[in-house]
């Protein structure tokens, strides 16, 4: 019975060899272009031209084809696919996309949910200011001119009017970070602590003096999931892709070796 | 690893990302808009990537057998990928397609066929290289906040003397083509421009901007075509409508002029890189035909020969480093290529070490290069050309709103300008009753537009009148304060043909006066201090504006105008690095910079000339 099993296996071990070494055969000098092949070849020279290849044309994308399987074939015969930076990287990369697609793609309310409140803060609405200014250039003697202004204004309710500025007099809801970025963190200094509706100046900035009519403050806010939903979940989905990488790279290493010269001077 | 496009989305919106080197990079302030414009030659071997359910996919990663022999990869870049030590451990441990008992493995060893393994390594894949750029870019365009482009570089060159012709490529919209037309599809830039003419008839608008003309060889803005042809009105027209904007200024060198071909400008000598792109041994580039002022002395040269001009386009900035992130600040840069040249050391603004000048000796062996070291008063540095690269450049559009399509519109209507890096404002119009337009007005632009037109417009003529222009420049808050504004002028002397160029400063810092005859302002007195960096800063403007009338203005001549502004001196990249190395600088370098930015033209065209206009 025993001596049956083995002959069994013998058997198999044998045509398994065989189909190996007639695939073999085909598999290194045939050319086989499936159909599918043909078509997406056809439509992809169509997608660039614009219109389908005649006869000829087919002729030569099939030719080209060939010749570049040809090449790609001896080349890998040569090994010429070893110790190359480009398809090292190209392969890393697959494998990364690979790994990033084991990744369910509509992960749980409940992972969601959860997945926001950790990172609430990523989804804070910063508080936003509203707000007018008249700008004094620093060419001209902008300190003077926009004491002068805002007394003029105070004392005789003079129409205020100064010179022009780059980006404009009105701002609607900035935020902090624009404020900066616009007229750098002096003048965000001044407009944090100022009144509403109530003009208010000099203030400095490295433009020049500005008066400035707070209109509006906005307070700041956790959104509601419901208004963030399709950045949290897309916010999920990356981490968890970013995850499964450095779980699958850090599985693995431990069977890998590094060696290193101990000797080599960095 | 190396960066993704994402990370160079999440660089430009003001995180910090990871350089090759393992430093943090981070912008001083976060862009307002960003393409990630990857080579597309590379993104190529990823054919047909929509078509992943076909058994094409399997053959996708097989172009680069074809390229990574040719001159264009044979450049510094790719050998800095190769002395890349320390990433190669990392990605050599990941290609390992089966484990041992796979019968797929067993199978190959078998065969002795490497394909069997290989092969059964092409799965059911989705996703792509140029998928990933445009999925990159949608993901991070937020209309309002962050305006993002999908793009690519056309990475041609001409088939001999490598004359470098690339461009980059954006899309305004979400629907990219299938894949990037590229150097394996033609070579010619025409092509290209035929491919984005049909892809616009389908409704995907795109346009292509040439970048570093400077080391094309004099090939960019050839008087002739990409097969020898003379140039044509229709060849003007289609280079028209699909390049409204060209590239100024980026990390290698600046395009604006060169000291041979303006030798009486007193800026021209100004992060000029002398070589031809990716030229190993590095070559010398002839400037003739390389640059931007050239370019538009040749496309008014052309157009009154009565061949169109090709070359009536807008100016932008960008970056075109490797690392993913642009620097764009002389004390915080580390070049382009990466491992090579992120270290002062590599980049040759600090003398070399012993041991480092060994490491070169290897690579030199190893790649059977020339050894790539220079002495320098008696001190030893790399000699790699990365000391003629800059911390460039950035491109500013005036768009009603930051979405993909008004500032994609604004690049159409060239209403753009270039800087070296500075975040500095400029705005620049043309008109007959300019005069009458109160500087000081807080309603000052607004009249301008009514009354004028601004920049990368063009100006007719009315009855012969004197034409004014309106220059109004603003600092960068960070920056140095301004030193002076400048039009530069050129036009074709109409009766021999000569091309002219005139440069007049108009507006002066600290009250200075422009002196007539020299049309120079004089020094400010601005200084920089090699030891420490510091500047002078009790001088230069905040603002400058001006109305300036053309003193030499003949009504009858076709001319170009446009405006540089340039800012007081600071220290260069490598004087930053020498002083943070604690070395003095290297003397050959230039100690200091000044930044500039530069409008797109205003192009003043007389009535009575034949009229070319070219709709744009």
């Amino acid at each position: 019975m025993n001596l049956r099993i083995l002959v069994f296996f013998v058997i198999g071990l044998l045509i398994f060899l065989l189909d190996i070494g007639f695939n073999a055969e085909q598999d290194s000098k045939d050319i086989y272009i499936s159909d599918q092949e043909l078509t997406s070849l056809l439509s992809a020279w169509q997608s660039q031209v614009g219109r389908p290849p005649s006869d000829e044309e087919i002729v030569n994308i099939i030719n080209n084809f060939v010749q570049e399987e040809i090449l790609y074939r001896e080349a890998l015969l040569l090994d010429l696919d070893q110790e190359d930076r480009i398809i090292k990287r190209r392969l890393a990369q697959k494998i990364t996309f690979l790994k990033q697609e084991t990744i369910p793609n509509d992960p749980s309310q409940e992972e969601i949910k959860k997945f926001f409140e950790k990172n609430k803060n990523n989804y804070f609405i910063p508080p936003t200011y509203s707000f007018s200014h008249h700008y004094f250039s620093k060419e001209s003697n902008a300190k003077e001119r926009a004491a002068e202004a805002f007394d003029e204004y105070q004392t005789n309710g003079a129409e205020l009017t100064g010179d022009p500025f780059f980006l404009g007099k009105n701002f609607y809801q900035n935020s902090e970070d624009e404020i900066k970025k616009n007229f750098g963190a002096l003048f965000f200094l001044a407009i944090k602590n100022l009144a509403i509706n109530e003009w208010s100046g000099p203030h400095e900035s490295v433009f020049g003096e500005h008066i400035i009519l707070l209109k509006e403050i906005t307070t700041g806010f956790y959104p509601p999931l419901e208004k963030v939903l399709l950045r949290v979940q897309q916010d999920y989905l990356s981490e968890a892709q970013e995850k499964a990488i450095a779980e699958y790279i850090n599985e693995i290493r431990s069977q890998y070796r590094v060696i290193i010269n101990p000797d080599y001077k960095f | 690893m190396t960066a993704t496009p994402y990370d160079a989305y999440k660089y430009a919106t003001g995180e910090a990302i990871k350089h090759p080197l393992g430093f943090d990079m981070k912008l001083r302030e976060p862009l307002d808009f960003y393409a990630v414009t990857d080579h597309g030659f590379y993104m190529g071997m990823i054919e047909n990537y929509a078509d992943t359910s076909s058994e094409m996919s399997k053959k996708e990663w097989t172009k680069p057998m074809h390229n990574i022999n040719r001159p264009e990869n044979v450049n510094v870049e790719s050998l800095g990928e190769r002395a890349d030590l320390f990433s190669s451990v990392l990605s050599q441990a990941i290609v390992q397609p089966y484990p041992y008992w796979h019968p797929k493995l067993w199978k190959a060893w078998f065969t002795n066929n490497i394909q069997v393994a290989l092969k059964s390594f092409d799965y059911d894949v989705h996703k792509s290289a140029w998928a990933d750029v445009a999925n990159a870019a949608e993901e991070f365009n937020d209309p309002g906040n962050f305006t993002t482009f999908i793009g690519y570089e056309f990475t041609t060159s001409t088939e001999v003397e490598g004359g470098n012709l690339h461009r980059n490529v954006i899309f305004n919209s979400s629907n990219a083509p299938i894949r990037p037309w590229t150097r394996i599809d033609s070579l010619n830039p025409e092509d290209l421009w035929t491919w984005m003419d049909s892809l616009r008839d389908k409704g995907v608008d795109s346009l292509a901007m040439p970048h570093n003309s400077n080391g094309s060889n004099g090939q960019m803005f050839e008087v002739e075509t990409f097969r020898g042809n003379p140039i044509s009105i229709e060849y003007a027209e289609k280079r028209m409508r699909n390049e409204p904007v060209v590239e100024m200024t980026q990390v290698k060198g600046t395009s604006d002029t060169h000291p041979l071909l303006s030798p009486d400008d007193e800026w021209a000598d100004f992060e000029i890189m002398d070589k031809r792109v990716g030229s190993r041994p590095p070559t010398y580039s002839m400037p003739q035909g390389g640059y931007v002022r050239d370019a538009y002395l040749r496309g008014l040269t052309l157009d009154w020969e009565g061949r169109g001009n090709p070359y009536k386009f807008g100016l932008i900035g960008s970056s075109d480093t490797h690392t993913g992130a642009g620097g764009f600040d002389e004390d915080n840069y580390w070049s382009k290529a990466g491992v090579l040249d992120g270290t002062d050391m590599g980049r040759g603004s600090v003398p070399l070490t012993q041991d480092r000048i060994d490491m070169l000796n290897q690579y030199a062996d190893l790649y059977n290069q020339p050894i790539s070291i220079q002495e320098i008063d008696g001190r030893t540095y790399a000699d790699v050309g990365f000391d003629q690269w800059s911390a460039s450049g950035l491109a500013v559009a005036w768009a009603e709103e930051n979405t993909r399509d008004s500032i994609f519109q604004a690049f159409k209507r060239k209403e753009t300008f270039a800087t070296t890096g500075t975040r500095m404002a400029l705005r620049f119009f043309a008109g007959f009753d300019m005069e009458s337009i109160d500087l000081d007005s807080e309603d000052m632009v607004k009249n301008a537009y009514a009354k004028g037109v601004t920049m990368g417009a063009d100006l007719f003529s009315q009855d012969n009148q004197t034409p004014q222009f309106l220059v109004w420049a603003q600092r960068d808050k960070l920056g140095a304060p301004l030193q002076r504004v400048q039009i530069i002028k050129g036009w074709v002397e109409s009766a021999s043909g000569t091309p002219k160029e005139q440069i007049y400063d108009v507006a002066c810092s600290d009250g200075l006066l422009v002196d007539p005859v020299t049309n120079r302002c004089p020094d400010n007195g601005a200084r920089v201090n090699i030891s420490d960096c510091s500047i002078s800063n009790d001088v230069g403007a905040g603002e400058l504006k001006t109305i300036w009338t053309d003193p030499d203005f003949d009504p009858t001549i076709k001319a170009f105008y446009y405006v540089r502004v340039l800012e007081n001196p600071t220290c260069r990249w490598s004087t930053w690095d020498s002083i943070k190395a604690g070395v003095t600088p290297r003397p050959d370098l230039h100690q200091t910079i000044q930044e500039r930015a530069w409008s797109s033209p205003i192009w003043y065209i007389p009535e009575s000339g034949e009229l070319n206009i070219i709709p744009l």
